[in-house]
């Protein structure tokens, strides 16, 4: 048993109030700052600039937006750029340069509704190919965008006529390890997981968790699809391994109840794809590791490969607040640093120690 | 609660009921403790918790602990922690992170300045860039098809209509029903198999921050794929991250994953470029001595692990690695010995030379040792190993103390190179051994010296027998059982458990009182030994203080301090300490080699006047100042010293029979056989007794073409060893020169009987037989053809035993096929040509080969030396003569298997002669190649 030193520790390096409700953050590229998106109580939208310098977080740039923003991401730009791509509640895509934020790069409709969750690949040198953006909305459609083409997106995944169409509140690119290969999962309320295949464009895979499906996350959007963490809203996440996929049983899972709440974000240590952070409705976080298991695939009764799921070890949990902590982000350059916003309108920048030993 | 009642309880708990209330006689510690099921017990922390009961927070901290106890993974121990902040932390820890931090933050800032410079370039657009997907591509959400490909067969069920029978296409329906079945059962998709992932990364658009950060990348992800053992994706994605920049990270990586693909070459060639990027690192040094122990090749292994082990006393993976090597190599030693290889009977020759002298040695330290009641048996437990074969592992003498260092000690010893190094592992079993048995006696010191080298197989089973209430000079009876069993431990490895006794033990002295300082300072300076294991060396050094203040100038005890210091880097007190035991006994090789090492490192550090700020070296009274060898028994009374005396005289006699041999062994080496005769001569006037100088003089005869001597000799030589196979080798060679060749058939027909894979041997015989029969046929023998053979088989010995001697070698008449037509053929032919050193047949066996069948024909028996000779045949006989043709087999030889392996292994003076050949072939003016061609071909392989 290791003694409780020897655990990481996450710890509060920076805490700081803001006047907002503040929705997603996010890591600027090879830069000590970050970017906080949100909404004023007004009703319009805000996006701020923070860089770290010496244990505080100093405002750099604020821009106002008419529609309160609900998330962001770079994954679809270069290092040399580094342009954000926001969703907000009413529905459109804009990808902005934060050095120049007056006027969008590139904006469209994308939605009817609020686009809840973007993701972004191709870009930062995360998976070959071209730059794609992916947006799940409330009205039900999760759409691929390309910044290249305006206007209309590259791939639209939406019910057919008659079907009920449901909420998606989360979505993810993954398995994008050369230039054609590409996958999007998408959550929704009614505990649905679809993972579409970009490159036939077809449902590859499909399943039910019974739980709205907070968020999804492949442990790394450029391999060869390995793992998929799914968090659930009655505080279940489930870690399926996506090397072997059974034809009627899909692929092997295991399950972790953790949190007494919703867990809202699961977001993996970009230097280390097997230990990932969960964040809690109540305010906490945990931290957790995948142990793979012996052997990740065995035969069933009837000599079909079928996948061997692994086990989640928990790491360390913490209490940040009593407020749902809503987004977090790892630095893609520093192990350890990662910030993360809650609803009680602030933003923490915290550091987790140990990371390299576990 | 009765004792009665509680046990009711327990078993009443294992069918408890886990959704009821916990009764409250549960909330108690006594039945806490009994309780094993985790299930009920974090339900009794639950009730504990929630207070129902009122609040106990000693109970609640003990069940919690109790719990933790039995699974420390049970979620009922997770409990809500808030957030640690800086004042949570040391100091040090905090202060370390925050300028990790800062270091970060100002790092960041000029990569992000540097990457906004650069942002100039934004509007080129990539080239290869994929094109955009087709436009808003419409995907389904749902998989409707499959469910209706389910319904038709559905309908099917159906009684068909009669008037469908007609139209009834049996293989038709055949061939649906074997479609549906595929349908229904589609294999299972398994995204393991990835040729699809390029290795290559495009980078020519990049700035070099960006490089960096993607190699980063791409190397993590291979570290993971590493680390969920998928190696063959690890390796693709090393390869990656070395096309965007090449690392020494990613090279070792690499090497690492490719070990574990068993890719020994790709695992070699990653080694090598690292050490070429960093000499010296000792992870590749680590992997390339895996490789090489996986290829076979045991000699470059334990030199890698020899250097980390100089670098890193304490890594365990290299020591692991090191002793399963020893095993290996054991069992190839064997191996060899059965197959009987040229080699071996000349190795024998000169292994005996040692033998016969620890042999000695031996002999006189058992001679001694009734006198020893002390601990004698571990030694006396090692026979005496006679035979010839089983020697050659024997080790040299004045090994004292090898610890850690010991390694080095054997690196001068040519052929026993391997032994040495797996010495080193068996070394602290003796020193441990004669720690208890020594007090200040000769003998058993020279036992152990000697004994040391063949510590394996004899060593390890004397120490399991060992005697754990053997009585240990004045210790008491339990003392003594500490101390034995503290050496048991130690010898099993276990040093902790070894040390907790020596600490038990000396405890027990101070407090029982006893007078016997010897026996106190063994204790401590075993002790010593299992904190030095331990890497303890702080604790090492107190223990050599008291040992050394209770016994100044004890050996062991220095050399360990010496050790201790050395590895805290304390290299003054080090080298002081490591001079005082050569005082001591100047024979101890490991502090020589540890001397030297250490005189370079102070001089590195303190410059020239290195010498002046050393401590004083304590000046050795010459009552501890002594070959150890010849120590003479304290305890001994005038019986030993007679014997002493005595075997001094031995010993010299003996030192001079081994000069005399040797001087002997060298002249035969150089082919001076008359000298060597005389020599060897002497030294049977020395000692009649000795059977390998008659085998050797044996052989001189054999080489003076003096048969009836040597057949004499021979004869001698039988008479002591009976069995002596070399002996009746020679006999047989002498035989045949006599022309007796049925005495010479049955020799031989001896030696096969004893070792039936001497290849000589069976050679001869079937040579003999023919003329055997021929002699039996016709009158007149066979005359020409004897002597030619016999001279070619001892070449072949000494040629082995001595590889520069080519001046010996008359192989002129071999007969060379120049015309093979296979490649086993070309390889005899060229082995041939090789062995004689002759490059002209070399040139015409090449000049008669087809450029093309090159390749094929090399692949067998292609390694360094054999590029080097054909290219010396190239250079000097080919080139002039026909430029194209050397250009043409140029052209082919390196597509020769392992041709890339091979070539990294040449040597410096080969690949100057490979340079040379070129520029001489890139001189030449011909129509058929041009200078580009050369260069390009050059290319190839330098």
């Amino acid at each position: 048993m290791s003694s409780p030193l020897s655990k990481p520790q996450i710890i509060t390096h920076i805490q700081k109030s803001l006047n907002y409700t503040v929705f997603d953050s996010k890591w600027i590229p090879c830069s000590a700052k970050f970017v906080c998106l949100g909404n004023f109580p007004s009703g319009t939208g805000v996006i701020q600039i923070y860089e770290v310098n010496q244990g505080e977080a100093q405002l750099i740039k604020e821009v106002e937006k008419p529609k309160a923003i609900k998330c962001g991401t770079f994954g679809a730009t270069s290092l040399q750029q580094r342009h954000i791509a926001t969703g907000d509640f009413d529905g459109n895509l804009n990808i902005w340069n934060l050095e120049t934020p007056d006027v969008p790069v590139y904006a469209v409709k994308a939605h009817k509704e609020i686009v809840n969750s973007i993701d972004g690949v191709g870009g930062l040198g995360i998976g070959d190919g071209a730059p794609e953006i992916v947006t799940g909305s409330r009205d039900g459609t999760v759409k691929v965008w390309d910044p290249r083409q305006k206007d209309s997106p590259v791939a639209n995944m939406e019910p057919m006529e008659g079907e009920t169409k449901r909420d998606c509140w989360t979505v993810a690119f993954g398995h994008a390890f050369n230039d054609q290969d590409r996958c999007v999962c998408a959550g929704y309320d009614n505990g649905d997981i679809k993972l579409f295949d970009l490159r036939n464009m077809s449902l590859r895979w499909e399943t039910n968790i019974k739980n709205g499906v907070c968020c999804v996350e492949f442990d790394r959007k450029d391999i060869n699809m390995n793992k998929l963490v799914a968090t659930s809203l009655e505080g279940k996440f489930h870690v399926f391994d996506m090397r072997t996929q059974h034809p009627t049983k899909g692929f092997a899972s295991v399950s972790e109840k953790a949190h007494k709440s919703t867990i809202w974000q699961v977001r993996h240590l970009p230097q280390n794809r097997d230990i990932f952070m969960t964040t809690g409705g109540a305010g906490n976080l945990h931290l957790w590791k995948y142990e793979y298991p012996a052997q990740r695939c065995k035969k069933d009764s009837d000599c079909v490969d079928v996948g061997v799921a692994g086990s989640v070890n928990l790491l360390q949990n913490v209490t940040l607040s009593t407020q749902p902590i809503a987004s977090l982000d790892w630095s893609p350059d520093k192990q350890g640093l990662c910030v993360c916003s809650g609803f009680d309108q602030s933003v923490r920048v915290l550091i987790v120690t140990k990371l390299n030993i576990v | 609660m009765s004792e009665d009642a509680v046990l009711s309880l327990q078993s009443h708990s294992t069918t408890v009921d886990y959704r009821g209330k916990v009764p409250v006689e549960h909330l108690d510690y006594d039945y806490i403790e009994k309780c094993k099921d985790v299930r009920y017990l974090e339900k009794i922390l639950r009730t504990l918790r929630s207070g129902e009961e009122g609040i106990y927070p000693h109970l609640i901290k003990f069940c919690e602990s109790h719990l933790e106890k039995l699974d420390p993974k049970s979620r009922a121990l997770r409990k809500e922690m808030p957030v640690a902040t800086a004042a949570s932390l040391s100091k040090d820890e905090w202060s370390q992170i925050e300028d990790e931090l800062k270091r970060w933050q100002e790092e960041t800032k000029k990569t992000e300045t540097t990457l906004k410079h650069q942002s100039v370039f934004d509007d080129l657009v990539k080239e290869n860039m994929p094109p955009v997907r087709g436009s808003s591509c419409f995907v389904p959400l749902s998989q409707k098809t499959v469910p209706q490909e389910r319904k038709k067969p559905s309908k099917c069920a159906l009684p068909r209509d009669y008037r469908e029978w007609d139209k009834f296409d049996v293989e038709k329906e055949c061939e649906k029903i074997e479609e549906d079945v595929d349908k229904t059962d589609p294999p299972a998709i398994i995204n393991s198999g990835h040729p699809k992932i390029k290795t290559q990364v495009d980078t020519s658009l990049l700035s070099q921050q960006e490089k960096l950060f993607l190699a980063n990348r791409e190397k993590d992800k291979g570290n993971e794929a590493f680390r969920a053992k998928d190696y063959e994706e690890a390796v693709t994605y090393y390869s990656r991250s070395l096309s965007i920049i090449t690392t020494v990270a990613a090279y070792n990586n690499r090497a690492q994953a490719e070990i574990k693909l068993e890719h020994w070459h790709n695992a070699l060639k990653d080694c090598l470029s690292v050490l070429e990027l960093e000499p010296g690192n000792l992870k590749a040094l680590l992997r390339r001595a895996v490789v090489y122990n996986h290829m076979g090749n045991f000699h470059m292994a334990t030199e890698d692990l020899r250097t980390v082990l100089r670098e890193e006393p304490q890594n365990t993976t290299a020591t692991q690695l090191m002793s399963q090597m020893e095993k290996k190599m054991e069992e190839c030693q064997q191996e060899k010995q059965r197959k009987g290889k040229k080699i071996l009977i000349q190795e024998i020759e000169e292994a005996d030379n040692q033998t016969d002298s620890d042999n000695k040695a031996h002999k006189t330290a058992c001679l001694v040792q009734p006198s020893q009641p002390v601990g004698g048996e571990e030694r006396s437990a090692t026979p005496v190993e006679r035979g010839d074969m089983g020697n050659a592992h024997k080790k040299p003498h004045g090994r004292g103390d090898g610890g850690p260092h010991a390694e080095s000690n054997s690196s001068h010893h040519e052929h026993r190179k391997n032994r040495g190094s797996s010495d080193k592992y068996k070394v602290p079993q003796e020193k441990i051994a004669n720690g208890s048995s020594k007090r200040g006696s000769t003998a058993s010191v020279q036992g152990d010296q000697s004994g040391s080298g063949k510590a394996t197989p004899v060593g390890g089973n004397a120490g399991e027998t060992v005697n754990l209430d053997a009585p240990c000079g004045a210790l008491p009876p339990p003392l003594a059982r500490l101390k034995n069993e503290g050496n048991l431990l130690f010898k099993n490895g276990q040093f902790a458990d070894a040390l907790e006794k020596y600490s038990q033990a000396i405890q027990g002295y101070t407090d029982s009182g006893i007078d016997s300082p010897e026996d106190l300072c063994i204790l401590y300076s075993n002790r010593a030994a299992c904190y030095l294991k331990d890497g303890n060396s702080q604790d090492c050094i107190q223990d050599c203080t008291r040992a050394l203040e209770l016994q100044p100038f004890s050996l062991k005890p220095l050399l360990r301090r010496a050790m201790a210091y050395e590895s805290l880097e304390r290299y003054r007190k080090a080298y002081v300490d490591y001079k005082t035991v050569l005082q001591i006994d100047v024979s101890v090789q490991a502090a020589h080699d540890s001397v030297n090492r250490i005189t370079r490192l102070l001089i590195e550090q303190d410059g020239p006047e290195w010498r002046e700020k050393l401590p004083e070296i304590p000046l050795v009274p010459l009552s501890a100042q002594q070959h150890r060898r010849e120590e003479p028994p304290s305890a001994e009374v005038l019986q030993a010293r007679a014997e002493k005396a005595a075997r001094d005289a031995e010993r010299k006699a003996e030192v001079r029979f081994s000069a005399l041999k040797q001087e002997g062994n060298d002249f035969v080496k150089k082919s001076q056989y008359q000298d060597a005769l005389g020599k060897y001569t002497e030294c049977l006037k020395l000692k009649p007794e000795e059977c390998t100088i008659y085998t050797n003089r044996a052989l001189c005869y054999l080489k003076l073409e003096r048969f009836a001597e040597a057949k004499q000799d021979c004869d001698a030589a039988l008479k002591l060893e009976p069995t002596n196979k070399k002996a009746f080798y020679r006999r047989a060679m002498a035989n045949k020169g006599l022309k007796d060749y049925l005495a010479c058939s049955s020799d031989l027909q001896e030696v096969l009987q004893q070792d039936p894979n001497v290849q000589e041997a069976e050679k001869e015989l079937e040579e003999v037989t023919k003329l055997l029969r021929q002699s039996l046929a016709s009158t007149s023998p066979n005359k020409p053809r004897k002597t030619v053979p016999i001279t070619e088989v001892e070449d072949d010995e000494n040629v082995t035993a001595v590889p520069n001697s080519k001046n010996s070698c008359k192989g002129e008449d071999i007969s060379i096929n120049l015309q093979p037509a296979s490649a086993y053929e070309f390889g005899q032919s060229l082995n041939a040509a090789r062995s004689s050193g002759n490059t002209v047949a070399c040139a015409e066996l090449l000049a008669s080969t087809a450029p093309e069948m090159l390749p094929q024909f090399l692949s067998t028996q292609l390694d360094g030396h054999t590029i080097s000779f054909i290219m010396q045949a190239l250079h000097s006989h080919l080139l002039e003569k026909d430029p194209y043709l050397v250009y043409q087999h140029l052209n082919h030889l390196h597509t020769a298997d392992r041709f890339s392996v091979v070539l990294m292994l040449l040597e410096k003076e080969e690949r100057h002669h490979m340079t040379q050949l070129f520029e001489d072939l890139s001189a030449v003016q011909s129509t058929q190649f041009t200078k580009n061609d050369v260069q390009n071909l050059a290319n190839k392989y330098i």
